[in-house]
């Protein structure tokens, strides 16, 4: 159903605005390295640009920290509409190793709306083009037929329970 | 000359009456009262000694303290000197060292806002790690908070830049700026084109690390966390926390373990000085040495991913050895694609070294003087860059650094040119090292599997050479399997206050290349963590213009 959307929205090459929220580089040299003449995405018309006011697609990368929350929600109202966000790493996709430490927002889809993400610690450079490729369209989907869930129906996979709504009653004892 | 410094070490704290504490030949540990702290810090530099790092800690629950240790390095005679003190958690003011030291200014800042420590006589004591809105009044460092404690945000509070010199325009780089990679702030002043100064907000990339594996996990889950530290040099975090426990515990890990380590940080070195080759070419403008840099490196990100089963981060190290043992067919596999790597990598030296616009771009560029640089203890190629020769895989060796030969290449340019040059000779170096490994690792296990738990309270500190530089970690063995404290400081630590000289005077156009001369990785630098609207705002602009510059000057030479 989005790659459709897509088709429709971004018939043509898109360009990548990479924004990180607080990775430890490992995903980010991986967006580097597609760029590179191994696999050389731009073949596909794709492009990083420097500005998020120039791209269609943003790949957020990392568990998006305290202080670069607001940033990273500044970067994705610059964009202009339509846009696509995509979730890069295991960071991105739920916070991580760190996902609730003191400094952790836990996870990309906690500031703006992710449309597809794209696992792995760090993923590969082959992930990362197919995941794009498979949302443009160019290729078909391998994956088992789950169907992306997430996709289709968004649930919260990090649903907060009630002890993390709990957790900063401890707050108020500290002070 | 060794026997004479540690007499005259041992002399100085009789005479001062600190005790000192000599278990460990390669680490002494003086524990005296805080009033001494700076005068033993000024003294310790008299004596000729870079000063290290500082780690704050909490003691409360053991006798009601805030402990901190001011630590340096002798390198000629081999030697971590740990200064310790205490503080009752009612005062816990300390005289800074930061007048003496300017090195330390960040590591006082760190405990200030992560433990409350005061310290008096800082000359900048404004706000380091945690975010703008996180109130006033609670530590994340201190036992009582837990680790997921995420006080509410609030909407405006702002960091409050400095004022530039007068007569000076402000522009603000970053946080998200295409010459960083990586959210950072840099307020630069310029009067023209020249840079007259510099005010830097970054750690928006803490993450709680140490907070982290010091309360939820266990000794043996860390080092796949200290990976994550920096996605660069991952192996190089595992295995100097593994060594600091290792050391702490008094355990010795096999010998063909340590040739391994070895072995897989240089493969590292390789990988992370190219990936900097590369990215140093894109900041000149230079696009085609970012190509065939990655497109060379990429053959040691293949050949990881044959030896390790991951192409980064690769879970090798853990305490006791390592996960993996090299095989007959993975040594002719690394053999065969480190000598393919060195014989591009030879091309491509040949290429820069005579290209005239390289030259012009990083000669003069970025100067430090030698003196500056050992003032501000810096480290690495950096330091190397600068006249300074120190390397810790000569200077202290670990792992199976005692057993193979090497050149540490020390340049006197002081600029962007020498740094690059140093780079690229430990490239070739680090090809030569695996190759000694491979053809002396001895047989035998893997790992060393201990039973005995690690009893609590020891201090320990480990110090592995980084591609970047000195990379330390030091630990206090804790209760309930896992460590009390731990403290990681990489190599951009010290490197990154250095920037603000190193861009004194400098053209605005060139202030990627700087930055990005010393290999910057904010990621390491924060593990442990705004800029206002405006400035925000302003970047979104500035960054397209800025590369256009710095591209613009590419042309013009």
């Amino acid at each position: 159903m989005l790659s459709k959307l897509c088709k429709r929205t971004a018939p043509k090459s898109l360009w990548l605005y990479h924004c990180n929220s607080g990775a430890c580089n490992g995903c980010d040299i991986e967006i580097l390295n597609v760029l590179t003449p191994y696999y050389d995405v731009e073949r596909f018309g794709m492009k990083v640009v420097a500005s998020p006011r120039h791209a269609d697609v943003m790949l957020l990368s990392g568990a998006v920290t305290r202080p670069s929350l607001p940033l990273v929600k500044r970067a994705y109202d610059a964009m202009p509409s339509p846009k696509l966000v995509f979730g890069i790493g295991s960071c991105a996709m739920g916070g991580g190793c760190w996902f609730d430490t003191y400094n952790v927002t836990g996870g990309a889809d906690k500031v703006v709306p992710v449309d597809y993400f794209i696992p792995g610690c760090p993923p590969r450079p082959e992930a990362i083009i197919y995941g794009v490729a498979l949302a443009l369209g160019l290729v078909d989907k391998k994956a088992a037929p789950v169907e992306l869930k997430q996709m289709e129906f968004p649930i919260d996979a990090y649903r907060r329970n009630e002890a993390w709504e709990k957790r900063n009653v401890i707050y108020e004892l500290v002070r | 000359m060794k026997e004479q410094l540690q007499e005259r070490l041992r002399h100085h704290c009789t005479a001062e009456g600190l005790t000192l504490d000599r278990a460990d030949p390669r680490q002494w540990f003086v524990d005296g009262p805080r009033e001494r702290v700076r005068d033993f810090a000024a003294a310790m530099v008299t004596e000729g000694a870079r000063y290290v790092v500082s780690m704050g800690y909490d003691e409360i629950a053991r006798n009601g303290t805030l402990g901190l240790v001011h630590s340096f390095a002798f390198d000629r005679e081999g030697l971590f000197l740990h200064f310790r003190t205490n503080a009752p958690a009612a005062d816990p003011s300390f005289e800074s060292i930061t007048p003496d030291i300017p090195n330390a200014g960040w590591s006082e800042r760190e405990y200030m806002d992560l433990l409350g420590l005061k310290f008096s006589g800082h000359p900048k004591p404004k706000r380091l790690v945690l975010a703008d809105d996180w109130p006033e009044g609670i530590y994340p460092l201190r036992k009582e908070v837990p680790h997921d404690l995420v006080p509410p945000a609030a909407e405006d509070v702002a960091y409050q830049l400095e004022q530039g010199p007068p007569g000076t325009t402000t522009i603000p780089i970053g946080p998200y700026h295409p010459c960083l990679h990586e959210p950072e702030h840099f307020a630069v002043y310029v009067d023209g084109e020249t840079i007259k100064g510099c005010d830097y907000r970054g750690f928006m990339t803490h993450r709680g690390i140490e907070k982290l594996c010091t309360t939820a996990v266990s000794y043996n889950e860390v080092p796949y966390i200290a990976e994550r530290i920096c996605g660069i040099c991952g192996t190089v975090h595992a295995t100097a926390y593994s060594q600091a426990v290792e050391r702490a515990a008094g355990i010795r890990i096999p010998r063909r373990a340590e040739f391994i380590r070895t072995m897989m940080l240089e493969i590292e070195r390789i990988h992370s000085h190219l990936l900097w080759l590369g990215v140093a070419g894109h900041l000149i403008g230079f696009d085609t040495v970012f190509m065939q840099a990655w497109r060379v490196r990429e053959q040691i990100m293949w050949l990881c991913e044959r030896l390790t089963g991951n192409r980064k981060t690769y879970g090798m190290v853990q305490i006791g050895g390592v996960r993996r043992d090299v095989t007959p067919e993975i040594r002719e596999d690394i053999l065969g694609v480190i000598g393919q790597v060195e014989k591009e990598l030879l091309v491509i030296r040949k290429a820069i070294q005579n290209d005239s616009s390289i030259h012009r771009r990083t000669k003069g560029v970025g100067t430090l003087s030698h003196e500056e640089a050992v003032r501000w203890s810096l480290v690495g190629p950096v330091a190397r860059a600068r006249g300074v020769d120190i390397d810790v895989r000569r200077d202290h060796p670990y792992a199976a650094y005692d057993e193979v030969r090497f050149e540490v290449p020390v340049f006197t340019g002081c600029d962007a040119w020498s740094t690059l040059q140093v780079r690229m000779i430990e490239t070739f170096e680090a090809i030569r090292i695996i190759r000694q490994v491979l053809e002396k690792m001895p047989g035998g296990p893997i790992l060393f599997e201990f039973q005995d738990p690690i009893a609590p309270g020891l201090h320990a500190m480990s110090a592995v050479e980084a591609p970047r530089g000195e990379s330390t970690h030091y630990i206090i063995t804790g209760e309930n399997n896992r460590a009390e404290r731990w403290r990681v400081r990489a190599p951009t630590y010290p490197n990154l206050q250095a920037v603000p000289l190193m861009l004194l005077d400098e053209q605005f156009a060139d202030f990627p290349i700087i930055v990005g001369s010393i290999d910057p990785c904010f990621s390491c630098t924060d593990r442990v963590g705004v800029v206002n609207a405006r400035s925000g705002g302003y970047s979104v602009m500035t960054r397209f213009e800025l590369e256009a510059l710095g591209r613009r000057k590419g042309e013009s030479v």
